[in-house]
C-alpha cells in the first residue's frame, strides 16, 4: 500500500532528522580533531537536562530550550578541550593519539553518567509538550508533531551549521584544520583553537540535538546508550570528517530503521540497520561522502 | 641471554607470580579479582595481536568473546559436550568468523575498519535475543563439576586463566619475534612502504586477525563459567566488553605483550576495590573515580604506561655517540652474490601508453619508455609532472587507465605493490616512509625479509646492507635519531634488502646538503655495478645530469623528451617547457662535461 | 606532569589508601546481616535503589520492635551491594558481599540475567536467597537456596488472561482479539510464549499483532499503526525500558486508538510514568504485577510515603521489605543466623500472618520444592487517577475495578 510505505518513509525521515543532528556534532570533532568522542552521547544528555531545567524553572518551550543550549555548551566545550583533551591530541601523530583520546573521552562519559545519576538522580524525568502526542494527518499519513518540528529544527540547525563552515572566516579555518594542518598552520591558522572551536561546536550541536529530543523523549541519566551507537554509525556512513556526510547518514539510519520493517521482523531492525551499513562501506570503503586518502 | 630467550623468562616469571598469588590469596572474592585480571589481560592480549602489532584497531573484538562464550556454552546446555571440547568448537567458530568479517572488512583502512568491525557484535547480539537466548545459565553440574568447568574451588578457575594467559603471552611473543610480526609492526607504520618492500598486507593481517580471534573465543568461554554463571548477548557481545579490552591495552600499552598485563593489573582491582570500598556506599562514585584516574592517566601517559615508563628509563641513553661518520662505500661484496647482469643494454622494464587521470586532471598522458639493464635512468620534469604518478603506477600503487608495464618481458600492470617488489622491483620515497617506531635495523629487516624467511637471516641481510651503508653503528636507534642523509641511506639499505634488480628512487637527494648529495651520489653511481639497475627521479637538472646515463623528460604528463643527457639539455622543446633559455647559458661551464659524460664508455 | 594530572593523581591515591586507613565500625557481633544485591547505580539505578527503600523500611520496623526475639533481640543490618550495570558486576557484588562477613540471607537482583547469576554465587555459598524476579528460569535450575516469591511468568500469564477474560465479560465486552507488544526480555518472553502458542486459542481469541522489539524501540509507529488497523480487544505491553514504553503509550494516544492495554510487570506502574505522560493518558491502563500495595496495608503505604517522599510504593520496594520479614520469620523459626538454618526454615515455612505474607497475594507464604511459592497469584493494578492501585482480585482490592473502553 502507497500510504503504508509513505508512512514508513515518513516516520524514518522524522526519526533520521534528530539522528542526523545528533551525527555531525561527531563528524565535526572528528573532522577536525580526529578525536572518537565517547562522551558525545553524554553531552546529549547533559543538553536534555539543561533543555529540562529551562522549561520547568524558566517555561521555555524545548524547541527554543534547545538552542538556548548552544552558548552554554559551547564554552564548556572550549574549556575542556583545553583542559584535558588539548593534552593528548594536536600533537601530529594522529594514530597514536587515538588511543588516548579513547580512553579520555570514555573516562570523562563514565564521570558525566556517573555524576549525572548521583547528583540529579536516576528517576526518568520528561518535557510535558502537548505536541508529542498529536500528529499532523497529511492524508492518511500521520507526523508526529513533537517528531516533526525536531526535524524542522535540526536541518535549520545543520543547515546554520554548513552555513557557518562554509561561509564564514572561522568555519573556513575548521575545515583547513581538519583537511590539512600543516598547510592550515602555516597560514596563520591556530590549529590548536581551532580543536578547541570544533569540540565546542560538536557538544553544543550534539546538546542542542539532546534538547530537540527532549521534546518526546525521557530523560535520563544513562539515555546515551540508547543512541551512540546509531550515532557512530551514521558518522561512518556518510564519511568520517564530512558534516554533509553524517547528516546524511543520520537521515539513512533513520530511513533503513523503519524500511527495514518491511523485510524482517521488529526484532530484528536494527540488524537491517548494520548490515546496511557494511553494505555501504563495502562498497565505498571511504563513506558516502568520504574522501579516498590520498596514495603515495 | 638473547633477547628471544629473555622474553620467555620474562613470561615464566609472570607466571610465577601468577601462582604465587593464586595460592597465596585467602579470600574468594579476591581469587575473582584474580581470575578476571587473568581473563582481561588474555582478551587484551589476542586485540593486540591485530590492534597493537598490526595497528588494525578493531571495536568488534567481542565478536570472537561472544562467539566462543555462546557455542560453549550452548554445546554443553543442548548437547551435554564438555566445555573442554566444546571450547575448540568456539575457537573453530571465532577463526571462521575471523576469516568471514575479515576478507571484505580488511579493505576499509584505519578507523573504518575499527567502527565496521563494531557492527558485527551488535548484529550478534540482537540475533541471539531473537533466537532466544537472551539468557542462558549455565546449568550446574553437581557431579564430576570440573568436567563441565565449574570448581567450587575457586583457584581452580584462576590456574585455568592463568593457563590460557600463559598461552596468549606466548603466542604473542611467537608473533612479536616472527617474521609475521615485523610485518605487521610495519604495517602498523606505513601500510604503503610496506607493500612496497614485500610484505603482502592482506595476508599478514588475516593471519593476525584469526591469531587473535583464538584466544579471545577461549577468553570468552572461560568468562562465561567463571565470571557470568549467565551467558546474555550484552554481557558477551556488548560494548563493555570491548571497552574494558580497550581499557585495559591502551593504560598498558598497544604493541606490546606486557601492556595488557600491566593494564589489566592495574586497571581490574582499581575498578573492584572502588566498587567494594566506595560503590556499595556511595554507588556511582565508583564510576566518577574509576573515569577520573582513566583520565588522569590518559594525561600523564598517553601512548601507555608501559611505553611511558620505557621511555623514562631509557630515555637519555638514545643519543649513541655520534662521533665519528664512516663513508659509507658501496661495496660490490655482498652476502648474497649479485646475479650476473645481463647484456648490458637489455630492457629489464617496459613501460607502454601508461595513462592515468585523477578527477578529471590528466596525470599521465601515453608515457613510454624502456629502462635497460645497469643503466641509471633519470626522470625529471617540472612539479606536477606526474614523475611520482608515474613510480606509483610502476610500483602497482595506482592502476593506470590505459597501457602497459613489462617486467623482464612479462606483464606486471595490476600487480599488488608487494608482488612487484619480490619480482624484484625496489623502491624509496620523496617523502621518506620510515617505520618510526622500528629500530634501523628492523626497518631493514622488513626488506630483507622478501628474501629470508627466518627472522636471524634476515637480521643478517639487514646488518650487511646497513654496513654497506655506512649505517652499521645505528643499528639500534629509531629513525628519529637519524640525519636527513642517514635516514636517506637507511631507506636505501632497506629497498636494497630485499634485494632488487631495478630500484624505483624518488628524489633521494631532497633535503641534503652539497656533501650528502655528494655522497648519495656517489652510492647510486655505484649501483649498477653491484647489478641493480636505477630509475631516478629527481627535479634539479643540475644533479641529474651528473648522474644519470640517459633522461626522460615529462612535463604536465605527457613525456617531452628522451636521449642522452647532453642531446636532452639542448632540445628547444625541453628548453621550452622546463628549462629556460638561460639554463644553457648559465651551465656552460658545465656542457662540456656533459658532453664527455654523455659520451663515456 | 601536568598541575591537574598530578592533582588528579593524588586525589586517586587518597582514594585508593581509604581502605587501609580504617574499616567501618563494625557491627555487633549478633547482629543479623542481609544482604541486597541490586542495581544501585547505572542504567537501572532507580529500581534498585527503590528495593533499598523497602528493605531499609523493613529493617527499622523490626529493629524498632525488638529485633529477631529468637536470637535474643538481636538487630537486622543491611549490606548492600551495588550490582552496576553488568552480570560481570551483579555477581561480583554478591560474590564480594557473600564472602567479606557471614551473611544470613540475601535479596536481589532485580533484572533476571542478574539474579540468575547472583543466586548461582549464592547456591555455591549456600546463602538462602530470595527474589521478586519473574522468569520461570530462575526455579528451573534444581537449586535449593533460591527463593522465588513472586508467581511465574508463565503462570502469570495463564492467571491473568483468565481474570481478564472474565472481567470483560462481565462487562459485556467479550475479548476476541488480542495483541502481543513488547520487548524480548526473559519475563515478558516467558509471559508472552504460552498465550501465544495455547492459551489465546484455548479461549478462542485471535491473535492479530505480535510485534516483540529489542530494545531500545526507535520508533513506535509501525507497531501503533498495526494495531489501529486491527483494533484488537486487548493488547498484552511488555516494555520494560522506560523510554520505548513512553513512545508506545504517546502513540496510542496520538492515533487517538482505543483498546484495553494490559501491561505485563511492574515497571508500568512507577511513579515516572505521571511526571512524563501524565494521569490523563495513564487512565484506566491496567498492569499485571506480583506485589503491589493490598487491602489492609493502607498505613504501610502511609509511612513508606513519608519516608521516601515517593508519590506511592509499588512492587520493588514492597517485596524487598517483604522479603526483609520473611527472613525475619524464618530466623525466629530457626532460632537462628546461621544461612543453612535459616534456608531450612524458610523451605518448610508456611506463614499466614504477619507483614510479609500481608504483602504477597494470597496471603500464605509457602515454598515448593523448587523454591516457588505454592498458591501466588498474581495481582490486577490500574491507574486511576495518577495513582496505581490494586483492583484484582477484590478480595485484595484497594480500589474497585473501572472497565471502560
Amino acid at each position: 500500500m502507497a500510504s503504508e510505505l509513505t508512512q514508513y518513509v515518513v516516520t524514518g525521515l522524522l526519526v533520521g532528522g534528530v539522528y542526523a543532528l545528533m551525527s555531525i556534532g561527531l563528524a565535526l570533532i572528528f573532522g577536525v580533531m580526529r578525536v572518537v568522542n565517547f562522551a558525545q552521547g553524554d553531552f546529549m544528555m547533559l543538553g536534555m537536562y539543561l533543555t529540562y531545567f529551562y522549561a520547568v524553572a524558566l517555561g521555555i518551550d524545548p524547541l527554543l530550550g534547545a538552542l538556548v543550549t548552544i552558548p552554554p555548551f559551547f564554552l564548556a566545550g572550549l574549556v575542556l578541550h583545553r583542559v584535558f583533551l588539548a593534552r593528548v591530541t594536536g600533537g601530529g601523530d594522529p594514530n597514536r593519539e587515538m588511543d588516548a583520546q579513547l580512553i579520555l573521552t570514555l573516562g570523562m562519559s563514565l564521570i558525566i553518567t556517573n555524576a549525572t545519576t548521583m547528583i540529579l538522580s536516576p528517576t526518568p524525568r520528561a518535557i510535558r509538550t502537548t505536541y508529542a502526542t498529536q500528529a499532523f494527518a497529511l492524508g492518511p499519513v500521520l507526523l508526529n508533531q513533537a517528531r516533526t518540528y525536531a526535524f524542522v529544527m535540526a536541518i535549520l540547525l545543520a543547515g546554520a551549521m554548513y552555513a557557518f563552515l562554509t561561509r564564514t572566516d572561522l568555519g573556513k579555518a575548521l575545515r583547513a584544520a581538519a583537511d590539512d594542518p600543516e598547510a592550515a598552520s602555516y597560514q596563520g591558522i591556530n590549529v590548536r583553537a581551532m580543536h578547541g572551536v570544533a569540540f565546542g561546536v560538536g557538544i553544543a550541536l550534539v546538546a542542542a540535538a539532546g534538547g530537540l529530543l527532549a521534546t518526546y523523549y525521557p530523560i535520563e541519566p544513562n539515555v546515551a546508550v540508547n543512541f551512540i551507537v546509531l550515532m557512530f554509525v551514521a558518522v561512518v556512513l556518510g564519511g568520517l570528517g564530512s558534516i554533509p556526510g553524517a547528516f546524511v547518514g543520520g537521515l539513512a539510519i533513520g530511513l533503513v530503521q523503519s524500511l527495514t520493517l518491511l523485510v524482517l521482523p521488529l526484532q530484528l531492525q536494527n540488524v537491517g540497520v548494520f548490515v546496511a551499513f557494511l553494505v555501504v562501506l563495502y562498497v565505498r570503503p571511504q563513506g558516502l561522502f568520504g574522501r579516498r586518502a590520498r596514495t603515495v | 641471554m638473547s633477547a628471544r630467550a629473555r622474553g620467555y623468562v620474562a613470561i615464566a616469571a609472570v607466571v610465577l607470580v601468577g601462582l604465587v598469588l593464586t595460592f597465596g590469596i585467602s579470600e574468594r572474592y579476591h581469587h575473582r579479582i584474580l581470575t578476571l585480571v587473568f581473563l582481561w589481560a588474555t582478551m587484551g592480549l589476542a586485540w593486540n595481536i591485530i590492534s597493537g602489532y598490526a595497528g588494525q584497531i578493531s571495536f568488534g573484538h567481542q565478536a570472537f568473546f561472544g562467539i566462543g562464550a555462546y557455542v560453549t556454552v550452548l554445546l554443553a546446555a543442548k548437547l551435554k559436550l564438555i566445555p573442554w571440547i566444546g571450547m575448540l568448537g568456539g575457537v573453530g567458530a571465532a577463526v571462521l568468523a575471523a576469516v568471514l568479517i575479515g576478507t571484505p572488512t580488511f579493505r576499509l583502512a584505519g578507523i573504518y575498519f575499527g567502527l565496521a568491525t563494531l557492527a558485527y557484535p551488535l548484529i550478534f547480539r540482537i540475533v541471539m535475543d531473537y533466537l532466544g537466548y537472551q539468557e542462558v545459565a549455565i546449568p550446574m553440574m553437581r557431579e564430576q563439576p570440573g568436567l563441565f568447568m565449574q570448581f567450587e574451588d575457586p583457584r581452580a578457575f584462576d590456574l585455568l586463566a592463568l593457563g590460557i594467559l600463559a598461552a596468549t603471552l606466548v603466542l604473542s611473543r611467537l608473533v612479536e619475534t616472527s617474521r609475521l610480526g615485523y610485518s605487521l609492526r610495519a604495517i602498523k607504520e606505513n601500510e604503503q612502504a610496506a607493500e612496497a618492500m614485500g610484505v603482502n598486507s592482506f595476508r599478514c593481517k588475516m593471519y593476525a586477525y584469526m591469531l587473535s580471534a583464538a584466544p579471545a573465543a577461549v577468553a570468552g568461554a572461560v568468562y562465561a563459567h567463571a565470571i557470568l554463571f549467565v551467558v546474555t548477548p550484552d554481557a558477551v557481545f556488548g560494548v563493555l566488553v570491548i571497552v574494558q579490552t580497550l581499557t585495559v591495552c591502551l593504560v598498558g600499552g598497544a604493541g606490546t605483550l606486557w601492556g595488557p598485563l600491566i593494564g589489566a593489573a592495574i586497571m581490574i582491582p582499581v575498578s573492584e576495590t572502588l566498587d567494594s570500598t566506595l560503590g556499595d556506599k556511595l554507588p556511582g562514585i565508583q564510576g566518577v573515580v574509576y573515569g577520573a584516574a582513566l583520565m588522569a592517566v590518559m594525561m600523564f601517559a598517553p601512548e601507555g604506561l608501559y611505553w611511558r615508563v620505557r621511555s623514562v628509563w631509557s630515555g637519555r641513553g638514545g643519543e649513541a655517540a655520534r662521533t665519528t661518520r664512516p663513508t659509507p662505500v658501496f661495496a660490490v661484496a655482498s652476502v648474497t652474490p649479485a646475479p650476473a647482469p645481463r647484456a648490458s643494454g637489455a630492457p629489464l622494464l617496459e613501460v607502454r601508453g601508461i595513462s592515468k587521470a585523477f578527477l578529471g586532471l590528466q596525470a599521465l598522458s601515453e608515457v613510454s619508455f624502456d629502462v635497460r639493464e645497469g643503466e641509471i635512468l633519470g626522470i625529471i620534469g617540472p612539479n606536477g609532472a606526474g614523475k611520482t604518478t608515474l613510480f606509483n603506477v610502476l610500483n602497482g600503487f595506482l592502476l593506470p587507465d590505459r597501457g602497459e608495464v613489462r617486467w623482464l618481458g612479462a606483464p606486471i600492470t595490476g600487480l599488488e605493490p608487494h608482488e612487484i617488489c619480490r619480482r624484484g622491483i625496489g623502491r624509496t620515497f620523496q617523502v621518506m616512509r620510515v617505520f618510526p617506531r622500528l629500530t634501523v635495523e628492523e626497518n631493514v629487516m622488513v626488506g630483507a625479509f622478501v628474501r629470508e624467511g627466518a627472522p636471524d637471516r634476515a637480521r643478517a641481510r639487514a646488518q650487511d646492507a646497513l654496513a654497506r651503508m655506512g649505517l652499521g653503528g645505528r643499528a639500534c636507534l629509531v629513525p628519529t635519531g637519524l640525519t636527513t642523509l642517514e635516514l636517506r641511506l637507511m631507506e636505501l639499505a632497506r629497498c636494497l634488502a630485499t634485494a632488487p634488480r631495478l630500484v624505483l628512487l624518488d628524489e633521494p637527494l631532497a633535503g641534503l646538503s652539497s656533501d650528502g648529495v655528494e655522497l648519495m651520489s656517489s652510492m647510486i653511481r655505484q649501483a649498477p655495478a653491484a647489478g641493480v639497475t636505477v630509475a631516478i627521479i629527481e627535479h634539479t637538472m643540475h644533479a641529474m645530469v651528473k648522474l644519470a646515463d640517459r633522461l626522460v623528460v615529462l612535463d604536465q604528463g605527457r613525456p617531452l623528451a628522451e636521449g642522452l643527457p647532453g642531446e636532452v639539455t639542448r632540445n628547444p622543446i625541453v628548453i621550452e617547457a622546463y628549462l629556460g633559455k638561460r639554463w644553457l647559458a648559465r651551465h656552460l661551464a658545465t656542457q662540456g662535461a656533459i658532453d664527455a659524460q654523455d659520451h663515456r664508455p | 606532569m601536568t598541575v591537574l594530572s598530578r592533582c588528579l593523581t593524588l586525589a586517586l591515591a587518597l582514594i585508593l589508601a581509604l581502605p587501609l586507613v580504617g574499616p567501618p565500625p563494625a557491627p555487633a557481633a549478633e547482629d543479623v546481616k542481609i544482604a541486597l544485591v541490586a542495581p544501585l547505580s547505572g542504567r537501572w539505578a532507580r529500581q534498585g535503589q527503590l528495593k533499598k527503600m523497602g528493605a531499609e523500611m523493613a529493617i527499622d520496623e523490626i529493629n524498632s520492635q525488638g529485633g529477631i526475639k529468637a536470637l535474643g533481640g538481636a538487630k537486622i543490618v543491611l549490606r548492600e551491594a551495588d550490582a552496576g550495570d553488568s552480570v560481570e558486576k551483579a555477581v561480583s557484588a554478591a560474590q564480594r558481599v557473600l564472602t567479606r562477613e557471614k551473611i544470613s540471607a540475601g535479596i536481589g537482583s532485580w533484572l533476571s540475567s542478574f539474579t540468575l547469576g547472583v543466586t548461582e554465587v549464592a547456591e555455591r555459598l549456600q546463602v538462602p536467597w530470595l527474589t521478586l524476579s519473574y522468569a520461570d528460569s530462575i526455579t528451573e535450575r534444581g537449586f535449593k537456596y533460591t527463593f522465588q516469591t513472586s508467581p511465574v511468568s508463565s503462570q502469570q500469564a495463564e492467571q491473568a488472561l483468565d481474570l481478564v477474560v472474565d472481567l470483560a465479560k462481565k462487562n459485556n465486552q467479550p475479548i476476541k482479539k488480542a495483541a502481543l507488544v513488547g520487548d524480548n526480555t526473559a519475563a515478558t518472553v516467558f509471559f508472552f510464549k504460552p498465550l501465544r502458542e495455547k492459551l489465546l486459542k484455548e479461549k478462542g481469541i485471535e491473535l492479530v499483532v505480535d510485534e516483540v522489539w529489542t530494545p531500545p524501540l526507535a520508533d513506535a509507529t509501525s507497531i501503533v499503526q498495526k494495531l489501529r488497523n486491527t483494533q484488537p480487544d486487548l493488547v498484552f505491553y511488555g516494555a520494560t525500558n522506560f523510554p520505548d514504553s513512553i513512545q508506545v503509550l504517546q502513540k496510542v494516544k496520538e492515533f487517538g486508538l482505543k483498546t484495553h492495554i494490559q501491561g505485563v510487570g511492574a515497571w508500568l506502574v512507577t511513579p515516572e510514568y505521571v511526571t512524563t505522560v501524565g494521569k490523563e493518558l495513564l487512565e484506566s491502563i491496567q498492569s499485571v504485577v506480583a506485589s503491589h500495595p493490598l487491602k489492609g496495608q493502607e498505613e504501610l503505604v502511609k509511612k513508606f510515603v513519608q519516608r521516601t517522599g515517593e508519590p506511592f510504593m509499588t512492587q520493588d520496594p514492597l517485596c524487598t521489605y517483604a522479603h526483609v520479614w520473611l527472613i525475619k520469620e524464618a530466623a525466629e523459626q530457626a532460632k537462628s543466623a546461621d544461612p543453612k538454618a535459616i534456608r531450612d526454615a524458610l523451605a518448610k515455612i508456611d506463614l499466614t500472618t504477619g507483614p510479609a505474607a500481608g504483602a504477597l497475594a494470597p496471603g500464605r507464604i509457602r515454598f515448593d520444592d523448587r523454591g516457588r511459592r505454592i498458591g501466588a497469584v498474581p495481582l490486577i493494578v490500574q491507574w486511576q487517577k495518577g495513582e496505581p492501585f490494586t483492583v484484582v482480585p477484590t478480595a485484595l482490592a484497594t480500589r474497585p475495578i473501572v472497565w471502560n473502553k
